[in-house]
């Protein structure tokens, strides 16, 4: 136990750096992610035609592709297309995109939930369709798909660990670093799923918190 | 001069003619009820008034400006949005479905076009949205959401909705039809005394006592066009056309 606070010590600032990388990491494609999936799933839902078919592919092309096999095209394949990405800016952008294609096809599900009699009553009294989509539609897909936004979140955090197979220096990487060194397998991989399980306990929590305030009762 | 003026208004769905020319004007001040079987066509003559839906011939006439349609180089086209929304701001529409914005506040709901149509700012909409929460007999109920209100508490709220936003003609499609018997008469009521006040109204309703307590006019809608209008006693007592008769002894008077 002790040499093992002892190694804890010693690697405390590769754990720190881990850490925050994937909380980054995560933080950011869940956002930009979920930013360009809504307006993807406007798309997919009101856009004219050939919009909603542009769309419609790139999201069941992207939906339909392991996130693993879309780190490694977007760190091994885009340098043929003149894009050089570094390890961790292939991980941002494959996991947004990744995001970003599963939250389009939520956000079109539950616009296209929503009863045609709310378009109607924000017409009635004089709103423009961008204005109905900012004030009567959107915030009620918000409440709507909390849960399933929620758990991606957490589906992201543990994606993020994938990056580890293109070197991106975020927690699981580090730790294998770790314990390459002192070759205290169990320890540091139980650390590690410590640390996983608490960022996710921490979205879930803040997931319920954020469901109580918005709800409709 | 009539605030409204439809002529040979039609509308089809598919191979469905639902309006076949319907005629109709309203003038300032006078509240009109359209009364009719199931499949007239008196919801999408209100529909179409408020560009809700559109419609194949005819034209709509509101304070004088044909609504809805433009005629560019001989050729008829529908309006743009931002056009078709100006428009829809100056008529108020209550459905039968209350249809409140569920995650406002009955204040919200009644200030959201004060704020985004009519660009007040929040102080003075909060003010304007408030009083006519007091009109209809909701104040003290402003801070819920409509998933705490009943059916007629939010059809109250939508009253409110439609009216604060000062329309120059307000459309009611069948207000009662989806409350409970015993929460009917707070809603008449409360139009009731909007109705003395002088707001031009247009309303499809299958009340028949209500029609004639709060009309001047009464018109009879049947397969697509007006059939018979009048006063609310003529309607009511002399119908002339048969169809007319046959309706009044169904209904429930």
């Amino acid at each position: 136990m002790e040499g093992f606070l002892h190694e804890l010590w010693v690697a405390r600032w590769a754990i720190g750096q881990g850490t925050l990388l994937t909380i980054q990491v995560s933080a950011f494609s869940i956002l930009l992610g979920s930013a360009l999936g809504m307006l993807g799933g406007v798309g997919l839902a009101y856009g004219p035609w050939p919009l909603r078919w542009l769309i419609r592919i790139l999201v069941d092309c992207i939906r339909g592709t392991p996130v693993l096999v879309l780190i490694l095209a977007s760190f091994y394949l885009l340098s043929f297309a003149g894009i050089n990405f570094t390890a961790i800016e292939s991980g941002l952008f494959s996991l947004t995109i990744f995001c970003a294609a599963h939250m389009a096809e939520v956000i079109r599900g539950a616009l296209q939930s929503i009863p045609g009699a709310q378009i109607d009553a924000g017409r009635a009294i004089g709103l423009t369709f961008l204005k109905i989509l900012t004030y009567v539609l959107l915030p009620q897909v918000a409440r709507q798909i909390l849960p399933v936004w929620v758990n991606t979140g957490a589906e992201l955090v543990k994606a993020s660990t994938l990056l580890s197979v293109i070197g991106a220096g975020e927690l699981l990487f580090r730790t294998q670093e770790i314990i390459g060194r002192n070759f205290m397998t169990l320890e540091f991989y139980g650390f590690c799923g410590v640390i996983y399980f608490l960022i996710n306990f921490a979205i879930e929590r803040l997931g319920k918190v954020a469901a109580r305030r918005f709800a409709l009762q | 001069m009539s605030l409204l003026s439809i002529h040979g208004l039609t509308k089809r769905f598919g191979a469905n003619e639902i309006l076949k020319g319907v005629d109709l004007d309203v003038d300032q001040g006078e509240v009109v009820s359209v009364i009719g079987s199931s499949g007239s066509g008196k919801t999408t003559l209100l529909r179409c008034v408020n560009l809700l839906e559109d419609f194949d011939g005819g034209e709509i006439i509101l304070d004088g400006v044909s609504i809805g349609y433009a005629t560019e180089n001989g050729r008829r086209r529908r309006v743009g949005e931002r056009e078709l929304a100006r428009q829809r701001s100056m008529t108020g529409m209550v459905f039968q479905s209350f249809n409140l914005f569920p995650h406002l506040t009955a204040i919200g709901n009644v200030m959201l076009g004060l704020v985004k149509v009519r660009r007040m700012n929040r102080a003075d909409a909060t003010v304007h949205a408030m009083s006519w929460l007091n009109r209809v007999g909701l104040s003290d109920r402003a801070h819920h959401l409509p998933g705490q209100l009943s059916g007629g508490q939010q059809q109250r709220v939508a009253i409110a909705r439609a009216f604060a936003m000062n329309p120059k003609l307000v459309l009611l499609d069948e207000i009662t039809s989806a409350l409970d018997p015993e929460l009917v008469g707070e809603v008449l009521g409360t139009i009731k005394s909007l109705a003395v006040e002088g707001t031009t109204m247009l309303i499809v309703t299958h009340e028949m006592r209500f029609a004639r307590d709060v009309s001047q006019r009464v018109v009879f809608m049947d397969g697509g066009r007006i059939a018979e209008q009048g006063p609310p006693a003529e309607i009511f007592n002399a119908p002339r056309v048969a169809r007319l008769r046959e309706f009044l002894g169904k209904a429930n008077m």
